[in-house]
């Protein structure tokens, strides 16, 4: 029961600073409401017993992406902004898109029966996850290796001034 | 034990905030936030799912789904910054070099 109303808590608190994000006009008000939420979801993850998802989700998204996203917004202007109009087909398109999506999961929701069917058993402990990691899921583990290596050396090559030709 | 419908919906509606994010909001740095957000919620449903088959793999999809999160965030910024110093500007409908 109390797992329940935490998971409530959570639930709410993640959803509410969500809508915040997308309505803030200043930039860094929107980072701080993402940080927010982020940390609303990793307190969903702990709730959902996914403890080491919910370290991760913390360390990784609260402690690596929030503070990514704050030196970009301090290195470009903060002051800079951006019109928010649109022409109509645009805007047509953006009301029908997310309006077909809602349909179709209420559809699937209302159908009554849990999208997913149960399989082989198997134990939810930290044991187990790190056993299945690393025998089971070990070649996409080296792959994000992989991903992560060239993801480094790319955004360096991006992101450095020499590559502009700017003489500022 | 949390119903899962109450789990799907949560994910669903944090993916739907975000794909509204991405679509209506015309500034670069908010959209790559809202990509966060629809990734939020596909881990979400990646967790409950995992947590109803009392399956340790629900987390492990997730664990590669933040990996990917990471990447995309730290290209998506070298590229936001790279625009920013040629075009002083954030407005995605000004990315239009390709255009005949």
């Amino acid at each position: 029961m109390i797992t329940i109303a935490v998971f409530i808590f959570f639930a709410v608190l993640a959803v509410v600073s969500a809508v915040l994000v997308i309505l803030q006009k200043n930039v860094m008000h929107s980072v701080l409401y993402l940080a927010f939420t982020v940390l609303s979801v990793a307190g969903v993850f702990f709730c959902l017993q996914a403890e080491y998802l919910g370290a991760i989700q913390l360390l990784v998204y609260g402690g690596g992406i929030v503070v990514l996203y704050i030196f970009v917004i301090i290195i470009v202007n903060l002051r800079e902004t951006v019109r928010e109009k649109r022409r109509l087909f645009p805007k047509l398109f953006i009301i029908t898109m997310p309006a077909l999506l809602l349909l179709e999961i209420g559809a699937v929701l209302l159908q009554n029966k849990s999208p997913v069917s149960p399989g082989p058993e198997e134990a939810l402990s930290f044991t187990s996850l790190a056993e299945m990691l690393f025998s089971n899921y070990i070649v996409p583990f080296e792959v994000a290796s992989v991903l992560l290596l060239a993801v480094l050396i790319g955004a360096i090559i991006i992101a450095r001034k020499k590559m502009l030709h700017d003489p500022d | 034990m949390i119903p899962i419908n109450a789990v799907f919906a949560l994910g669903l509606i944090l993916f739907g905030i975000g794909l509204l994010g991405v679509l209506l909001r015309k500034n670069l740095v908010i959209m790559l936030m809202s990509l966060e957000l629809l990734l939020n919620g596909v881990n979400v449903i990646l967790a409950g799912s995992g947590y109803h088959l009392s399956s340790p793999r629900g987390s492990i999809f997730a664990i590669f789904v933040i990996i990917m999160a990471v990447s995309e965030a730290a290209v998506g910024f070298a590229l936001v910054l790279s625009y920013f110093r040629q075009k002083k500007t954030y407005d995605p409908d000004e990315i239009n070099d390709l255009k005949g």
